[in-house]
């Protein structure tokens, strides 16, 4: 019953927007026009663990903004090192998905809800390993407040994901 | 009429939060149920569809708007239909002082936290959704580590013998048209692509693997 009364609004909303579609001229395709933005965030995936023999050798390094990460994780998630693997600076785009992918295995979906009271930005995220999402969630992002997520074990460790909003200035 | 838990096997489907173990199942149902195969195909279009004719200016409060109220009229059907240890994260709810620290619990379904006493400065998880029961995921504030932290237990293990694919993606380019987003490394290399298949799930085409 629930599932007719969506494909009736769904039905309903496609010929709505098929007749409300604008006729776009040639030269001004969307791909040509630079995408609004909401903000910058930077995201790395980030090996956690006890093992020094078992690091993968990457060089990864933060960036200077954000070089504390390592040991603000080492606060939170019961580790001794903490590698990141690969890393990714993101625009995010104001009305369209933005793709945060410091690997290939393990990523995130960014989509911007616009900016929050008092700072920071509404997103809604998406954490995929591979083509199966592991979690969806609505969150706030500040400056100066990252968001950690704990992800799959790996090795002798714990693959975590960190999401840091770029200082505006 | 399909119960509530068949609705949501199609929803998971069609958003690509199966498991591969849980995606060949439903596919063998829809191989053995003409009436489901139908069902889905006529999603699958109706949804590329809307992909398809839906104007950038389309006043959507964000992209996956519509099948998060898909989700939370099926988490308002989750304790029905689950077993009793499933609707712990309902009695989370209900435990004021936990609720007032911002710390939450999932367990395989859909979760809101309440933030009331959050300090300004501090990021929010408002809610979360786990697809798969068997993981649990769990928010709270560290303040000594000034971070909001998500834990996710229960995710089935990286194998060890997997070499991670590691990128250092300084600029993207999106291709509205495309539905594609080409990332560049800090060379200004192209190192990988994400596209999005027919049932919406991300397909990325890496170029150089560093391994």
């Amino acid at each position: 019953m629930k599932l007719a009364f969506i494909l009736i609004c769904l039905t309903a909303a496609v010929g709505f927007l098929k007749a409300q579609q604008p006729v776009v001229s040639p030269v001004e395709s969307l791909s040509a026009v630079k995408p609004a933005t909401d903000g910058k965030v930077w995201g790395a995936l980030v090996y956690a663990t006890n093992d020094i023999k078992g690091l993968s050798g990457s060089t990864e390094v933060a960036p200077a903004d954000f070089a504390d990460i390592p040991r603000r994780l080492g606060k939170v998630f019961p580790y001794q090192r903490f590698e990141i693997l690969g890393q990714h600076l993101q625009d995010v785009f104001r009305e369209y998905e933005s793709w945060v992918v410091p690997t290939k295995d393990l990523f995130l979906k960014v989509d911007s809800k616009g900016p929050a009271d008092g700072g920071g930005m509404n997103l809604h995220l998406q954490f995929w390993r591979d083509q199966q999402v592991l979690v969806k969630t609505d969150a706030v992002l500040k400056e100066g407040s990252p968001l950690f997520i704990g992800g799959p074990k790996w090795r002798e460790g714990r693959l975590l994901f960190v999401l840091v909003l770029q200082n505006s200035r | 009429m399909k119960t509530p838990s068949e609705d949501h096997d199609l929803i998971r489907f069609l958003d690509g939060e199966m498991s591969n173990t849980e995606r060949a199942s439903f596919e063998a149902r829809m191989a053995a149920d003409s009436m489901l195969n139908s069902e889905v195909n006529m999603m699958q279009r109706m949804s590329a569809d809307l992909r398809t004719h839906l104007p950038a200016e389309m006043p959507v409060p964000y992209a996956d708007f519509f099948n998060s109220q898909i989700q939370v009229r099926i988490a308002q059907e989750v304790p029905v239909t689950l077993p009793a240890a499933r609707s712990l994260w309902f009695d989370w709810l209900r435990i004021p002082t936990l609720a007032t620290a911002a710390a939450a619990v999932a367990i395989g379904g859909f979760m809101i936290v309440q933030n009331q006493n959050q300090p300004a400065g501090n990021s929010i998880v408002h809610s979360i959704y786990v697809p798969n029961p068997s993981v649990q995921a769990r928010s709270f504030h560290s303040d000594e580590a000034q971070a909001m932290v998500l834990i996710l237990d229960g995710v089935e293990a990286m194998p060890s013998d997997r070499q991670m694919v590691s990128f250092h993606i300084q600029r993207t380019e999106t291709d509205q048209e495309m539905a594609t987003t080409t990332l560049f490394d800090v060379s200004g290399q192209v190192v990988a692509v994400v596209a999005k298949d027919s049932r919406n799930q991300p397909r990325l085409l890496s170029a150089t693997p560093r391994g």
